[in-house]
């Protein structure tokens, strides 16, 4: 039987979040989810299809049935050889995630700012043990494609486990994701539930 | 219950500019309405400007706008600048100075702490100190829903007023602030954005539209309106509509929050976005480089969004220039205005 969720009646963003939690508490093959106005319809397709869902969507009683059903080769971080499953953190350490926003650090020349950046990798070491994740976006995704001087330098530290994760959507736009030679591809639910759990977020 | 626990965007259903009602309902609510007609209304509602500006004499005009909405943030104290700074933005808009202003106050005094506001207030009486206007006066309305904004009156001279109308060939277009602030509220709602961005995007919408109106005062500037609940394409195509002019906007060079492009992509946009590309999508092209999200974003519904400035091209770099030594970083020549297609925008 397929699973129908029925968000009608539901302002934004209600139809999406209730749409993620019924995701997140399973992986359902297909979801049907109802919604009365054409912003949840839009809404709600946007989301399942960026949880690589395929979607359609039909008129029923006066509002509208969504569909979603999923297509083989989600969930890429899961399957990536790099991933540290084998060197877990000990428990009650402190656990800090850098956000990687840019190939520059700060702003005024760029020359300086990639130079700066790419110290800033080199020495992100010294944290030691309590560096738990370090996450690329935007620009900053490159840093783990061929070509980077810092691939062998985010090798060491995901040696080392500490989780070196890249946006996918940003890989993507940057025509970039075939070329990815460390860590996981990353989303941005993974993203936001990644700086709740961590004890400290740092964004450069 | 304490005002540190509440959080504002929970208690009410649209937030912000983005639950302004859709701009077709309003088209026909207000169509073929029988209005009076006065030769010192230099600027009313037939218009759909920023403002309204009423001539007193030859040197003087009066200036009038009023705004108010649902709150977008959970702080009332910022809730209440934001409000005062989007009210105050129309007057800026127009090339005016905001003098008076009077609080538009509706509040659930039911269930809602009154200390909560007694900080929107506060809030919005801050952002007038800094504006220079003096507060008058108000209304108060218990309401299942509160909402806060300003009713503001300026001066401005009667030959300096600037409208969205006057286009010319070759002008290029400056943006002041980044689009993507109804996306940004929506995963606020959803308890999806971190307090980095919440406090950066808050910082934003509070921010006066005042340095960047003095700022453009040494340019030669053709037209400006200011970008909010219509969103970007839409209060962009009332300068275009009936211009005999088209605009050519450059996607990449329109400056945004670039989470907002990810939420868009998730769902998280704002039903006033799809309003807006409902009613003003007929008067937009798209190129095919630009991604269904940053077409979402052009669209989406700003709250108290920068101004948006039609300047001669020879000068719009030095403007540019100057707003950013005035601290306006993110300012951008953003598109420019063509000879044809008349009356359409084109985005790249």
């Amino acid at each position: 039987m397929i699973q129908e969720l029925d968000c009608r009646g539901l302002e934004c963003p209600a139809p999406v979040l209730q749409v993620r939690n019924a995701l997140e508490n399973e992986t359902p093959a297909t979801l049907a989810v109802l919604v009365d106005n054409e912003a949840a319809r839009q809404n709600v397709s946007r989301f399942l299809e960026h949880q690589n869902y395929r979607v359609s969507s039909e008129l029923q009683g006066g509002g509208f049935r969504v569909v979603g059903t999923r297509t083989e080769g989600g969930k890429a971080s899961e399957k990536s050889p790099s991933a540290p499953v084998t060197k877990k953190k000990e428990s009650g350490t402190k656990k800090i995630m850098v956000l990687v926003t840019s190939v520059h650090m700060g702003h005024g020349d760029d020359g300086l700012g990639d130079m700066l950046m790419f110290n800033f990798l080199k020495t992100l070491k010294e944290m030691g043990p309590e560096l738990w994740r370090v996450a690329f976006v935007n620009s900053g995704v490159s840093f783990t494609a061929a070509g980077s001087e810092a691939v062998p330098i985010l090798q060491e530290l995901a040696d080392a486990g500490v989780q070196i994760t890249a946006c996918g959507a940003c890989l993507a736009f940057f025509h970039i994701l075939d070329t990815m030679q460390v860590g996981t591809v990353t989303n941005m639910l993974e993203i936001v539930t990644g700086m709740k759990e961590a004890d400290s977020v740092i964004t450069v | 219950m304490s005002k540190e626990t509440i959080r504002l965007t929970q208690t009410v259903k649209g937030s912000g500019c983005a639950a302004k009602l859709s701009p077709g309902d309003l088209d026909r609510a207000l169509c073929g309405l029988d209005l009076p007609v006065d030769p010192n209304l230099l600027v009313g509602l037939d218009r759909a400007d920023d403002a309204g500006v009423y001539r007193v004499s030859d040197e003087l005009a009066l200036v009038q706008t009023l705004d108010f909405f649902p709150p977008m943030v959970d702080d009332p104290y910022s809730f209440g600048q934001i409000a005062a700074a989007n009210a105050l933005s129309d007057i800026y808009a127009m090339g005016g100075v905001p003098k008076t202003a009077m609080n538009i106050v509706a509040f659930p005094g039911k269930t809602m702490d009154i200390s909560i506001l007694r900080s929107v207030i506060e809030g919005g009486l801050d952002k007038m100190r800094e504006a220079g206007v003096v507060l008058v006066g108000g209304h108060t309305v218990e309401d299942a829903e509160l909402k806060y904004g300003l009713s503001v009156t300026g001066y401005i001279h009667p030959d300096r007023i600037l409208t969205k109308k006057n286009l010319q060939t070759g002008d290029r277009l400056v943006l002041t602030k980044p689009l993507g602030t109804g996306i940004v509220a929506t995963a606020i709602k959803a308890g999806l954005a971190d307090q980095e961005l919440t406090d950066r995007v808050t910082r934003a919408m509070a921010t006066l539209n005042r340095v960047a109106a003095l700022t453009m005062d040494d340019f030669d500037v053709h037209a400006c309106t200011d970008i909010t609940g219509f969103g970007f394409l839409g209060h962009l195509a009332e300068m275009v509509v009936d211009s005999g002019h088209g605009v050519r906007i450059v996607a990449a060079d329109v400056p945004l929050y670039t989470e907002a492009l990810e939420w868009a992509a998730m769902g998280l946009i704002p039903a006033g976005a799809y309003n807006n590309k409902n009613f003003r999508g007929s008067f937009v092209d798209f190129g095919a480089d630009v991604s269904q999200k940053v077409q979402d974003v052009l669209f989406d519904p700003q709250t108290s969004g920068g101004l948006l400035i039609a300047v001669s091209a020879g000068e719009a770099d030095r403007l540019v220039e100057a707003l950013k030594a005035h601290g306006i970083t993110c300012a951008a020549v953003v598109g420019e205005v063509v000879s044809e297609p008349v009356d359409r925008i084109f985005v790249v």
